[in-house]
């Protein structure tokens, strides 16, 4: 299809989200192409108009959620997200690529650590819309629910700084009760060009209304889930 | 060769109750905080050794990292080091040291590196290492070393 944008997705020993996010972002009108970060180069990036993490256990989250996806990334790419980034890119992180994009730079300083609870936390969310021109969340509610899944998801930054980039708008969603520990509760964090974007809730897991726990959920246009709303809105951004 | 003995503490950690670590009730309320240590064998500078630690064992905005091999944290009762079995395939080392091998301008040459995971545990009374060891430790593949307070008092 002419002028259909292309999404790659980076895939990482241990990244097991990559099929059904390919499969949104091909629902949402995108070109998805799964591309191992082993055979990734450049040149691939220059094809693509959104690079996505998906979520998964890179490198079995050892020492820590993305630290060696981090390593593998700058030796494979060096400053090349950023880069892709600065000519008008749009970057994707979720759940344990959001993990991944903080430990590169690429959205403001901060980390996601153990829960509180110290397990993991496999549940549906009500998650709050904060960052109000944030491209990848333009057709979303105000309010609406994702799914999450982890065990590294509480976000810590140093200082008042959580507080600040509540205030700068660098927050983009936040959940709708302390569910992890995160400062701010902070659920997603877009850095200051906002086309870069990282979340703990999984977008992908809520495609079709039928994901959804309550069978009588009412999808806005009876088909599809809220997670496809956010797949939606970067694709109209970028397309148009 | 040179040996740098690293551990690793949350910035953000507090201490747990222990009684999560065990399969039946304590006795006596107790207390418990994790922390990691790396023992590293390499050919190198110190600096460029303790700058490895730092780039990739260690978080900078929630974590620190203690070098010298002396406890970092104080007040407990003993803590219970436990790691893989020598030997033993140590999956967190291997993906470690592959990513090493990979990187570009490698200013030091790792000869071995051992992770350990370290349970301080904290009580008022006594408290005995026996059923931590039994419900924390797996025989089959875990080594483990108990090491009591100091009897003047730890730091």
């Amino acid at each position: 299809m002419e002028n259909q944008p292309h999404a790659l997705l980076l895939k990482f020993p241990g990244t097991n989200c990559d099929a059904e996010t390919a499969r949104a972002l091909e629902a949402a009108g995108f070109s998805a192409e799964v591309v191992p970060i082993t055979r990734i180069d450049e040149a691939q990036l220059e094809r693509a108009q959104l690079v996505v993490l998906s979520g998964g256990f890179s490198y079995g989250d050892y020492v820590m959620a993305g630290r060696l996806a981090q390593l593998e990334t700058e030796r494979k790419l060096g400053d090349a997200l950023t880069a892709f980034r600065d000519r008008g890119g749009y970057l994707l992180g979720i759940c344990n690529g959001f993990q991944i994009l903080t430990k590169l730079g690429l959205l403001p300083d901060g980390s996601l650590i153990h829960n509180t609870s110290g397990r993991f936390i496999c549940r549906w969310v009500e998650l709050e819309k904060r960052g109000v021109d944030n491209p990848f969340l333009g057709g979303l509610p105000d309010t609406f629910e994702l799914p999450i899944a982890h065990a590294e998801g509480r976000f810590v930054a140093p200082g008042d700084a959580p507080d600040r980039y509540l205030a700068e708008g660098l927050v983009a969603l936040t959940y709708g009760s302390d569910v992890n520990g995160s400062s701010c509760a902070i659920a997603g964090l877009s850095d200051s060009t906002g086309r870069v974007l990282g979340l703990m809730p999984h977008p992908e897991r809520f495609l079709w209304k039928s994901h959804h726990y309550d069978p009588d959920w009412e999808s806005p246009d009876g088909e599809w889930g809220m997670g496809y709303y956010m797949f939606k809105s970067i694709h109209d951004t970028i397309a148009a | 060769m040179a040996t740098l003995t690293a551990e690793v503490t949350g910035n953000f950690d507090t201490r747990g109750d222990a009684k999560e670590l065990v399969y039946a009730p304590l006795d006596a309320p107790a207390e418990f905080r994790r922390t990691r240590v790396y023992q590293l064998e390499y050919e190198g500078a110190e600096a460029d050794a303790e700058a490895f630690v730092r780039r990739v064992l260690v978080d900078a905005f929630a974590e620190e990292v203690h070098f010298g091999g002396s406890p970092a944290l104080g007040g407990y009762t003993f803590y219970l080091d436990y790691g893989m079995k020598p030997g033993a395939l140590d999956l967190e080392r291997e993906a470690i040291l592959a990513s090493y091998r990979g990187a570009r301008n490698k200013s030091i040459e790792i000869a071995s590196l051992k992770l350990i995971q370290r349970i301080y545990l904290f009580a008022d009374g006594g408290l005995e290492p026996g059923r931590f060891i039994r419900d924390v430790c797996n025989p089959a593949i875990h080594v483990w070393d108990v090491t009591p307070a100091r009897t003047t008092g730890a730091a």
